[in-house]
């Protein structure tokens, strides 16, 4: 297990540095001068020039390149072109927020979406399992900005139940726990989009573990039938839902560009949507290096609670 | 806040301008606001005010020439008034009142000015004397090449020496004689002083000297200075920053934006602010913002986007006044008379007149801003500075809207005009009644339009205005793009220089340029230009232009504006108001100041109805 996990980790460390080659290059292939992006329309070439100078930009590819993997072994993510800040102070102030919202909400999903799936698989080809998987479905399909406004309009402008945005004052994680009147609508949100998938997922397999002969020998031996479910079929129908959990990893710190823009919660996604646009290179490297650790972290993650889940699965030394 | 328009603010001021542009299709009115509240005046009180987009990131007033970013003035204007105070109530003048000066002189062919400052004091009970502004003139002296607000060629290098007779008097030596309105309203207007007895020392613990008064002083104060000004972690409880001579100090700053102003309880100004707090609260859109608008809750003061102007009335319901702020600029297409497939047909004047002709402005303001929008009739706008306005503008400007004339131009100058298809060059050459040089027979009257993609109403005036220039055969072929994208792929394009990766645009619609105190065109259309980026350039333009600048003549303006209207650098469009919203019981706030907008809270108070 060991060696397997120092494989993986090897792996892992080889694919975000070729994402980040890959990244670099792309981004310096974009049409526009970045100078003039972040300087506006009447930047005076001088003024571009100091700016070139100062970020390293007149220096060829590879030299910027150099110096910038340079800078991130010494722990330094770069100055922000567009906020002119430390680009590790951007993302500490954003993901945390972000791994809040977005964590919180994958939470919800889960608790809805397991325990329904199960019981759509207990009540399978039912009329109860049609109903819930349609509404499932129903709001899987629907934009989450619509269903933003829709519960805007009716819980917070209508009946004024929730604050329909974030206070501009709250900048940490516990202001914003504080604050649940506020994070009650975006997690909603962002939670009623995935539940679909948990439910979905665990249905099936638990479908499949239903019928399987060992569920069939606990239930022949008078096991009760919620010891039956909950000892035998969630723990197998909770493989599928690692799987998901994993590959969400880097969508949690990654961001949701929408809902940050709708409840006025800044978090990742707009400091990406806006750096991308100000032909902000420092921002968007950190920020793909944050999504590419998250993302090989998720995978190896999934695969190490395979195991733990699952005791047929072991890694083994090839 | 007028410099702030033509430099650090440009950036803001454009997102602003797309931010609050948005479009509108309701013919809702909305009257200017209240300049007066009924009620007893109260004194204290908190105002939380909704700022879109950016945030503040820099503190110090003299931000390095890499940080253009605009809402940084927003964060200072309230602590570090500038020296001439730009607009007073709702008009486009000068505020000796709340200015920093007592006296203006300028004297000797105008090369010469004396400044008297008034009495008053810093916030930490010391007074201002002209040793502040040396501070100042010492530190952008070896350093204005690492000041955003730099204007190549103007203060501090027009500057021969500084001469201080007294405690309170100012000589500014300048290289050159300077039409005074333009020197007082476009270059005094951008300084701000500092306390050289606070800050003239190179770390947090080191003692105030006078190291400004070496290069190498200077150099290491400005260092120290601007360093410590982007610490957004230090900018409420730096001691820094605690000496002001502006109405407002600065209590709390989060690094997401929000900050808040507490009095200056020793503002020595005329207006004392009566709140006891003014709070600035960020919002990522103008959609987030619109939605705490309406749920009724925590803003006082916000934008109201154009394209929810149809909400007004829900607004009001909520406890709001809605009024109107015209936005001190001009709104263009460029053409870049450089491009290399159509910029010789865009450097015929007549060429521009038709496509000027064919801009039915009156329409656009009416259908696409709802009526809130400059009608666009030269390089001067009419809502915000009507002591500027020529009669030729007031009159309508040089071409209003007349398909007639335009079809008549193309066909007197040897076009085939098919309305509704693509007019072509059917006599090409360079005489009289031909189309005119570096167009060719057959050539296609057609032209792309670059314009910044995602706002409502943008989309809405371009459309009208390909729909209008296909009535008389001008075929326009519309390409939205990002803001971003836009700017950092427009190059300068002239006849010196005009590389194809760069000057292949050919019409631009950006937003609209922000204009200072004194509107000139200094930048904009003389040759050399910064924001001359289409490539015009006309001699007598140039010297228009420098007679505004440099002339005593005060028929100058008009003459300049005149001709430059005529003579089209720019296509010129409506340029869209802003639109703001405040809680019914606080007064104060109009009429607005077209250049300090929702800057200058020092005015605002609550009342308490019916007493």
């Amino acid at each position: 297990m060991t060696w397997y996990l120092v494989r993986r980790l090897a792996q892992a460390i080889a694919v975000v540095f070729g994402v980040m080659v890959l990244t670099f290059i792309l981004l310096h292939m974009e049409p526009g001068s970045v100078a003039r992006a972040v300087l506006g329309l009447k930047a005076t070439p001088a003024r571009v020039a100091i700016f070139d100078h100062l970020y390293g930009l007149n220096k060829p590819l590879y030299d910027q390149f150099g110096v910038y993997m340079w800078q991130l072994l010494h722990g330094n993510f770069g100055i922000s072109y567009q906020y002119q800040q430390p680009v590790s102070t951007l993302i500490a102030q954003r993901l945390p927020r972000d791994a809040l919202l977005l964590g919180l909400s994958t939470v919800v999903a889960l608790v809805i979406g397991v325990p329904t799936g199960i019981y759509q698989a207990v009540h399978h080809n039912e009329l109860v399992d049609d109903a819930v998987a349609g509404t499932w479905f129903t709001l899987y399909s629907a934009p989450d900005f619509l269903e933003a406004f829709l519960l805007i309009a009716l819980l917070c402008v209508e009946f004024h139940i929730f604050q329909p945005t974030f206070p501009g004052g709250i900048s940490s994680v516990v202001g914003v726990l504080t604050d649940w009147r506020a994070l009650v609508l975006p997690v909603f949100v962002l939670s009623i989009n995935s539940v679909a998938n948990f439910s979905q997922y665990s249905r099936s397999t638990a479908i499949t573990v239903l019928a399987s002969d060992y569920v069939k020998v606990a239930r022949a031996k008078g096991l009760p039938r919620q010891l039956v479910l909950t000892r035998h079929v969630l723990r197998n129908s909770l493989l599928p839902v690692i799987t998901i959990l994993g590959l969400s990893l880097p969508g949690i710190v990654a961001g949701a560009v929408i809902a940050e823009s709708i409840f006025n919660y800044p978090g990742m996604g707009l400091l990406f949507w806006q750096s991308a646009l100000a032909h902000d290179y420092p921002v968007m490297l950190g920020g793909t290096l944050v999504i590419g650790i998250a993302t090989v972290t998720g995978n190896l993650l999934a695969d190490v609670v395979y195991g733990v889940l699952d005791p047929r699965i072991r890694y083994v030394s090839q | 806040m007028r410099k702030t328009r033509r430099l650090a603010a440009a950036a803001a001021m454009l997102a602003l301008a797309t931010v609050l542009a948005a479009c509108a299709t309701t013919s809702s009115k909305i009257g200017s606001g209240p300049t007066k509240v009924a009620g007893k005046p109260l004194n204290g009180g908190t105002v939380t005010v909704a700022e879109v987009g950016e945030s503040p990131n820099f503190i110090f007033p003299y931000p390095p020439s890499t940080n253009s970013n605009g809402y940084n003035v927003n964060l200072t204007m309230g602590l570090w008034p500038y020296l001439v105070y730009a607009g007073d109530g709702g008009q486009s003048i000068v505020n000796p009142r709340e200015s920093l000066y007592q006296s203006l002189t300028y004297s000797h062919n105008n090369s010469v000015i004396t400044m008297v400052l008034k009495p008053w004091k810093w916030s930490d009970g010391v007074p201002i004397t002209s040793r502040d502004f040396t501070f100042v003139y010492n530190l952008l002296k070896w350093n204005y090449q690492n000041w955003i607000g730099y204007t190549q060629g103007l203060f501090p290098v027009d500057v021969k020496k500084v001469i201080t007779p007294n405690a309170h008097t100012v000589v500014l030596d300048l290289t050159r004689s300077y039409n005074p309105t333009f020197y007082t309203d476009d270059v005094l207007s951008l300084i701000a002083l500092m306390p050289q007895h606070a800050w003239d020392k190179t770390s947090l613990s080191g003692k105030v000297g006078n190291y400004d008064e070496t290069k190498a002083g200077a150099k290491a104060v400005y260092a120290f200075l601007q360093k410590q000004g982007g610490i957004m972690g230090t900018f409420a409880t730096n001691p820094l920053w605690q000496v002001v001579d502006g109405p407002w100090k600065l209590a709390t700053f989060n690094s997401n934006g929000y900050y808040a102003w507490v009095p200056n309880k020793s503002y020595s100004g005329p207006d004392k602010p009566r709140l006891s707090k003014v709070i600035w609260t960020p919002f990522t859109t103008d959609t987030a913002e619109m939605n705490t608008l309406r749920s009724g809750t925590t803003i006082d003061l916000g934008n109201l986007p154009l394209n929810d102007v149809s909400q007004t009335s829900d607004l009001e319901a909520e406890g709001y006044v809605v009024g109107v702020l015209p936005v001190a600029g001009v709104a263009e297409i460029v053409p870049n008379l450089w491009n290399p497939v159509n910029g010789p047909m865009l450097r015929n004047l007549y060429i521009r007149q038709v496509l000027e002709y064919l801009i039915d402005r009156t329409q656009i303001v009416k259908k696409v801003y709802a009526g809130y929008a400059d009608p666009g009739n030269g390089p001067v706008s009419t809502l915000y500075g009507q002591q500027w306005d020529s009669p030729l503008e007031k009159a309508g400007g040089p071409y209003p809207y007349s398909p007639s004339k335009a079809i008549a131009l193309l066909k007197a100058n040897g076009w085939k005009v098919v309305p509704n298809g693509t007019d072509t060059c059917q006599h090409a050459g360079t005489a009289a009644g031909d189309c005119g040089p570096g167009i060719t027979a057959g050539e296609p009257l057609q032209f792309q339009l670059m314009y910044t993609s995602g706002i409502a109403s943008f989309d809405q005036q371009n459309a009208a205005i390909q729909s209008s220039e296909a009535a008389a055969g001008v075929k326009i072929i519309l390409k939205p793009e990002p803001f971003n994208t836009i700017v950092s792929t427009t190059g300068y394009c002239n006849q010196q220089t005009h590389p194809t990766s760069t000057c292949s645009w050919q019409l631009q619609d950006y937003g609209y340029n922000p204009y200072t105190l004194d509107p000139s065109g200094a930048g904009l259309f003389n040759t050399d230009g910064f924001g001359n980026y289409g490539g015009y350039s006309s001699a007598k333009e140039n010297q228009l232009i420098d007679a505004t600048e440099y002339g005593s003549s005060s028929a100058a303006f008009f003459a300049y504006e005149n001709y430059t209207a005529e003579q089209l650098p720019y296509l010129w469009l409506p340029n869209a108001s802003n639109i703001f919203v405040f809680k019914k019981n606080l007064a104060g706030i109009t009429p607005w100041n077209p250049f300090s907008g929702t800057l200058n809270p020092e005015d605002w108070y609550y009342v308490k109805p019916g007493s």
